[in-house]
This record gives C-alpha cells, sequence and structure tokens, in this order.
C-alpha cells in the first residue's frame, strides 16, 4: 500500500516537474519580451532580463515610455480596433456564410451540387500567394484598394470553412431530424438556426476562432491592399515598427505585447469551444 | 460561478457560444467606432511613398514647402506615406504587374527595383528617364556609378538618392591606445598584419576579439568587397561571371579570415542587439561603413561616440581600389502615374526638387549623414564639418574623396539570386575549410587548395544562375531564351 502511494506520488512528482521545467522554457520569452517592453534603447543593450545595479533590481531604469509613444505618437489605439473590426466581422460574418454554404452542399440536392464541391476543394488547392496580383487587379477594378470591404470581401467564404462545415454537417445533422423540423412547419431559415446550428455548435467556436486569428495575424493582405496608415491593423503597425536602419526594440517589444494580448484573452475565454471542436469527431459514439 | 455562466448561456441563442457572442458584439463595438471616426482629410492629387524612417522625417518639411508653394502657382500637391519595405516591394510589384496605380513618387531601394526589370525593357514600370536625364545635363552633374543600379539594357529608370562609398570605421580607442597608425594600412595584408597583435588580449596566444567584422553569410559584405576587387555576379552586359578569376580569388581569401590560423573575422550582426552589444563590447575591431551606417551606429550604440573613426578599406592589391559600394535608393514615376500630357513634367518637377536642391543636399548629410550624388555640392563646407562620433574627424570629406571611385553594381532582376548563390558557394568553402582543419589537414586553408575549391563551387553556383536565366525570353541578349 505504502510501495503504491510512494509510485503515485513520484509519478506526480515527475510530471509536475517535466511541465514545470516545459512551462519555464516556454515563458522565459515571454518575460525576456515583458522586460523588454519596458526599456530604453540602451538599457536594452545593457542588460538581458531586468537591468541590475549589483544584486539589487533597478527598477528605476525601466520606463512606460515605448507603450506611452505607441498610443501617443503612433496612434496604436487607431491599429487596435481596425484589428479588432477586422477579426471580428470577418470571423462572425465568415462562420455564418460557411456555415450555410456547407449545409447547403451537405444537405440540398441540386444540380452542379458535385461540380461546387469539386470547385470548393480545388479552391482549397491553390496557394493564397500565387493570387496576389490577380486579387489587387480585381480590388483595384473593384475600387476596393486601401479600404476594409478590400480586405473582408475576399475572407467571407473560404474554401476551407465552406469544406469543413459540410463535413461537419454531412456527419453530425441527420436527415431524419430535418425532415422532422419540415414537418413541424419550420421553414429553412428556421430549420437552420434552430437545428442545423445548434448541432455544429463546436465548430461554430472553433471555426470562428480560428477565422478571428487568421484575419488578427493577416500580414500580407492588409499590407499590400491598406494604403493609409490610419488603416493599418496591429499586424501591420507592429511590422512598421521594424525599420531597416534603426530599430527602437522598447517600443518593437511593446507593439508586440499589445497585439498579442487581445488574442491571448480571447483564447482563454473560447478555449473550450475550440477544443471541444477540434475534437468533435474524434471519438465514435 | 458555474450558475453564472448558466445564466448567460440561457441569454444567448442555443447555437451561439458564449466566445462567439463576445467576438460578434466586438464586431458591433468596432464597427461602431470606426464608423464614428470615418471622416479623414481628402487626400493631394499625388501621392509618393518612401521605405526609411529617417527619409519620411526629412522629407516631411520639404514636401509641406512644396504644397505650400504649389498651392498658390497651381502645381500638384503631395502626400508622403511611409511603407516598409517589403510593403512597399509587394504593392509595387502587384501595381506593375497587375498594371494598376501605385504611387505616383516612389523612392526604392536596389534590390526592389532590380526585380521590376525582368521583363521586356519596354514593359519595365517605371518611367524611362534617360532622354530626360541627358536633356537636362543631368548624366553629367551627376557621380555617374549611382546611376548603374537604375540602368537596364542602356536605359535608366530612376534619380539616384546616393552614392554610398564604404569606408572601414575602426575603434580607434584601443588601436590608438595600442599606438598603432593605420596610415600604414594600404592592403588587406597589411589590415592582418598591423592590427593581429590585438586580437590577443590576454596573452594565452587564443584571440580574445577580432579584426573584422563579417561572416561568410553576410551577402552584403561579400557583395561589397567583390565589387571593390573588381569582381562581381554580372558584367557590364548583365552576363552572369560567378565563376570568374576575381571572384575565386576573394573567396578563397575570405575563407581565410574566416577560420583558421590567420582567422580575422568574427559575426557581430548590423540592426541586431546581439551585434551592438559585440560591437560595444569591442568583439570586432573593424566594421563596414557606408556613408549612411554612421548615422545607425549614433543612435543604436550611443556609447561608441568619439571612440571610432573612419579609414579607407584597405585594398586587395597595392594601388588597387580603397573603397567599395552599399546599398543604394532611387526616385522613380510608375507608367501608371503618366496618364496624360503634362502629368510627367509635374512629377518630375517634385523629383528635382526633393533630391536636386542644395537644401536637400545639407539635408541628407546633416540628418543621415549621406553623401550628395550631385557633384557641384562636394565643394560645400558642410563637408568639412567635424563628426562628433567619429572622433571629430571630416567623415563627408572622408566619403567625398573616395566617391568617384565606387564602382558600378549591377542592375540584373537575378542578382539576389546570384548573390545567394555565390554565398552558398563560400559558406561550402569556409566549412569544408573548418573541417579539414579540425581533422587535422595542415593545408586545409592553403590558398591554392582554396582557390581550386572555391572555382568548383562558384562553377555550380555559375550553373544555377545560368539556367534559371535561360528560362527568361526577354533577357536573351545576356544568356537568357532566345
Amino acid at each position: 500500500m505504502t510501495s503504491l502511494r510512494t509510485t503515485r506520488v513520484l509519478g506526480w512528482i515527475w510530471t509536475r516537474g517535466v511541465l514545470l521545467i516545459a512551462a519555464i522554457f516556454t515563458i522565459i520569452p515571454f518575460l525576456w519580451l515583458i522586460a523588454s517592453s519596458f526599456k530604453s534603447n540602451e538599457e536594452f543593450f545593457r542588460s538581458t532580463f531586468l537591468p541590475m545595479d549589483g544584486k539589487r533590481i533597478a527598477w528605476e531604469r525601466l520606463t512606460t515610455e515605448p507603450f506611452r509613444r505607441l498610443f501617443t505618437e503612433l496612434d496604436f489605439s487607431n491599429s487596435l480596433v481596425n484589428s479588432i473590426f477586422l477579426s471580428s466581422v470577418t470571423g462572425v460574418v465568415a462562420t455564418l456564410s460557411c456555415a450555410m454554404g456547407g449545409y447547403a452542399l451537405a444537405k440540398f440536392r441540386f444540380k452542379g451540387r458535385g461540380f461546387c464541391t469539386a470547385l470548393v476543394l480545388a479552391a482549397v488547392l491553390i496557394p493564397a500567394p500565387l493570387i496576389i496580383a490577380p486579387t489587387y487587379q480585381l480590388l483595384y477594378r473593384l475600387d476596393l484598394l486601401d479600404s476594409f470591404a478590400g480586405l473582408i470581401l475576399p475572407a467571407l467564404a473560404p474554401a476551407f470553412g465552406v469544406f469543413l462545415f459540410r463535413q461537419a454537417i454531412v456527419s453530425g445533422v441527420p436527415n431524419d431530424l430535418l425532415e422532422a423540423a419540415r414537418i413541424d412547419g419550420a421553414g429553412e431559415w428556421r430549420t437552420f438556426a434552430t437545428v442545423v446550428l445548434p448541432l455544429v455548435r463546436p465548430m461554430i467556436g472553433t471555426f470562428l476562432m480560428v477565422t478571428f486569428l487568421g484575419m488578427w495575424n493577416n500580414f500580407i493582405a492588409p499590407q499590400v491592399v491598406l494604403q493609409d496608415p490610419s488603416k493599418f491593423p496591429l499586424s501591420v503597425a507592429v511590422a512598421e515598427l521594424r525599420r531597416g536602419y534603426y530599430n527602437d526594440y522598447g517600443l518593437q517589444m511593446a507593439g508586440t505585447i499589445i497585439s498579442i494580448l487581445p488574442v491571448m484573452v480571447l483564447f482563454l475565454v473560447m478555449q473550450k469551444d475550440f477544443v471541444s471542436g477540434l475534437t468533435s469527431g474524434a471519438v465514435k459514439a | 460561478m458555474q450558475e453564472q455562466k448558466d445564466r448567460l448561456a440561457g441569454m444567448l441563442p442555443e447555437w451561439l457560444p458564449p466566445g462567439a457572442a463576445i467576438v460578434t458584439l466586438l464586431a458591433i463595438v468596432s464597427s461602431a467606432l470606426l464608423a464614428v471616426g470615418a471622416s479623414r482629410p481628402t487626400p493631394n492629387e499625388k501621392a509618393m511613398w518612401t521605405f526609411a524612417r529617417p527619409h519620411y522625417l526629412m522629407y516631411e518639411p520639404r514636401v509641406e514647402a512644396w504644397n505650400k508653394a504649389a498651392a498658390k502657382d497651381g502645381r500638384a500637391l503631395f502626400d508622403l506615406r511611409l511603407l516598409s519595405l517589403p510593403a512597399m516591394e509587394r504593392r509595387m510589384m502587384a501595381s506593375f504587374l497587375g498594371d494598376v496605380p501605385c504611387a505616383d513618387v516612389l523612392e526604392v531601394e536596389r534590390r526592389g527595383v532590380s526585380r521590376t526589370f525582368g521583363g521586356p525593357v519596354e514593359s519595365v514600370g517605371f518611367y524611362d528617364l534617360t532622354e530626360t536625364l541627358k536633356k537636362e545635363g543631368l548624366l553629367e552633374e551627376i557621380n555617374a556609378p549611382s546611376f548603374s543600379p537604375w540602368t537596364t539594357r542602356g536605359h535608366i529608370f530612376g534619380l539616384p538618392h546616393d552614392v554610398h562609398p564604404v569606408m572601414l570605421g575602426y575603434r580607434a580607442d584601443i588601436v590608438e591606445a595600442a599606438g598603432i597608425d593605420v596610415s600604414t594600412i594600404e592592403t588587406w595584408e597589411d589590415f592582418a598584419r598591423v592590427l593581429g597583435p590585438l586580437m590577443d588580449t590576454t596573452g594565452d596566444g587564443k584571440p580574445d576579439r577580432f579584426l573584422l567584422n563579417m561572416w561568410e553569410t553576410n551577402q552584403d559584405h561579400l557583395e561589397l568587397l567583390l565589387l571593390q576587387a573588381g569582381g562581381g555576379f554580372f558584367d557590364e552586359h548583365e552576363r552572369p561571371t560567378l565563376d570568374s578569376e576575381i571572384n575565386v580569388h576573394v573567396l578563397a581569401t575570405i575563407t581565410t579570415w574566416l577560420g583558421g590560423p590567420k582567422r580575422i573575422a568574427a559575426d557581430a550582426p548590423n540592426f541586431s542587439a546581439v551585434g551592438n552589444k559585440l560591437k560595444a563590447d569591442g568583439y570586432v575591431l573593424a566594421s563596414f561603413f557606408p556613408d549612411w551606417m554612421g548615422d545607425i551606429w549614433k543612435h543604436e550604440i550611443p556609447s561608441l561616440s568619439g571612440k571610432m573613426k573612419l579609414m579607407p578599406m584597405p585594398a586587395w592589391e597595392k594601388g588597387g581600389k580603397r573603397t567599395s559600394v552599399w546599398g543604394g535608393t532611387m526616385l522613380g514615376i510608375p507608367k501608371t502615374a503618366v496618364q496624360k500630357p503634362g502629368d510627367f513634367d509635374k512629377l518630375w518637377a517634385f523629383c528635382k526638387e526633393l533630391y536636386i536642391s542644395d537644401q536637400f543636399m545639407r539635408d541628407l548629410y546633416r540628418e543621415g549623414g549621406i553623401v550628395t550624388p550631385v557633384k557641384k555640392y562636394w565643394s560645400d563646407p558642410i563637408f568639412d564639418e567635424p563628426n562628433a562620433f567619429f572622433s571629430g574627424q571630416p567623415a563627408g570629406r572622408l566619403y567625398i574623396n573616395l566617391a568617384p571611385l565606387v564602382p558600378n553594381r549591377n542592375s540584373s532582376p537575378y542578382n539576389t539570386f546570384a548573390m545567394y548563390r555565390t554565398v552558398d558557394a563560400l559558406v561550402k568553402l569556409a566549412e569544408e575549410a573548418r573541417r579539414a582543419h579540425e581533422a587535422g589537414e595542415k593545408n586545409a586553408y592553403d590558398l591554392p587548395r582554396l582557390k581550386a575549391r572555391a572555382k568548383a563551387f562558384l562553377g555550380e553556383a555559375q550553373k544555377q544562375v545560368e539556367d534559371v536565366l535561360k528560362r527568361n525570353v526577354f533577357l536573351a541578349e545576356v544568356g537568357g531564351a532566345s
């Protein structure tokens, strides 16, 4: 009995110990990032983590100046709002349109359904950088360059999302349930909203999160499409802090913190939905 | 807590996860915020893009002054925008390939421009300035090598911003404390011999610091050394010359600097925190200094102010070239900006005001340490002013003395590709020599052996470039597909 308990305790210590070491290695870059964001450029080169004065931490050599400059001189609050707007609007609308598209491909019989599905699959295979120039020309012709619409519209119905929802609906929404709803008098919209969407709820959370993060981290498209700095999202605004010739490292680190903080918070809020979406279908009922 | 969560969930539709509800709320709030602040000032008629913040800060008051004067006499008003280099290049290429407008005036860095020279010369996205430059006498007024990166197949597509001669910046505090006079150094051999004793500070026979800041992976250092020696990646007709005898000699010699018994070089990378720390600590004594580099060091490593001095680069042989060139920027007018008669004149007037004026010459030197390519200004006393960072040396005058000797750069669209293939060759050569040396081979760093291997590696690189070039039907005359 004692031996069993000792084994369990040792196992517990071993597991926690390994995880603790891994956690320390993971967290070191973040600590460095945070410490660096409170340093002037000169201090950045003088100390690795916190500035030391002998054995004492020299708190007085830390400064909030990088953060102040971000929000006063460089108008980062504007970029923050732009990022939130682009990511949330794209996330919400793309999730709804993909769910609708996936539902149509999964449950409706219509002429050309096979062709549409093949087209969606083919679109998944095209690498995004390949279509930068044609997209740029198309956006120019539609007078959408330097506008948020130029970024949101091409991201509204990604082929990957449509296919993902199609698969989720094929495997998770029984036809009998849809027929029962229709017999009870529900229209197509009602059936979609009250029967289909609740059944693919984990996928909604996951896809919304993926789309939100995708747009939040999207760098090349905003960099090409947007030209007015007041419209730049954080991904571009942070990259603009890095100059070819002179770099203010404290400013860059502060900008990086501002750009990762909101998504970290969002991930913590949505992690349950995210994980359940990822694992749905992993275990056969 | 769970009760609160359940209550919140009860308020939401069954299909909407709480996280998704938060994102929806964010979408509504951010849309409202952007709608409230939607009114933006109307942009001016023309736009100029630049990629460097120091340039932007320098041009801002000048563009403002231009706009004030232009508003009175009916000339075009300009907006100045700062973009990161990759952003500008992506937009420029997307615009040129898609034949849609971008900015009216573009300030572009050398490697970005050469990418636009890959097609037929008449399809280059920039307006051809050759005739205008000839007509206005600017071909004679501007230092000739400054045109080379913007010239392809005899046509010039940009107004040069700079000359960018290269010198060596060295730790005068350390070198002079040891009683060494750098004026006795004429060649790279002299450099290693005269400064060599400074490498071992502890007397244990092992180097504690190195003489030169360079490494085999740094393509800029390699290119400037090749150009200094008279080599390079392409000849004046843009034909690849990677495996030339000069290149072979340079690569073999550099390899002896990077390892083995005659090692003098170490890596203290530019534009990085690690590199700056190593430079500040004196781990490397000398670095390559184009005219624009001083201003960067002044900001990034202020602790070295008054400890540095400039000297001409040591030559590859006695009487050889004591300088090279690193970087380059031009002002170009995209063809899409010239739609109707009079458009070009408006834009050209702005370009000249920005780049050719005496005020610009002063701003360029005072704020960036950069020497103007317009030769008539070179006698200006501003260039004789002592520079505190370089221990009171007249840095401008030192650079101007070397400006006419700056080598020509090529403008091949395959320049970057050729450069990386040459770097590959150097990396292979250096690695092979290191391994042989570690394995106890005594002749691992012998020059004839290194030259033979360099010839082989550069031959492979030459073939790779030729193969890529052969696919280009528009460059038949320089080895492209016919």
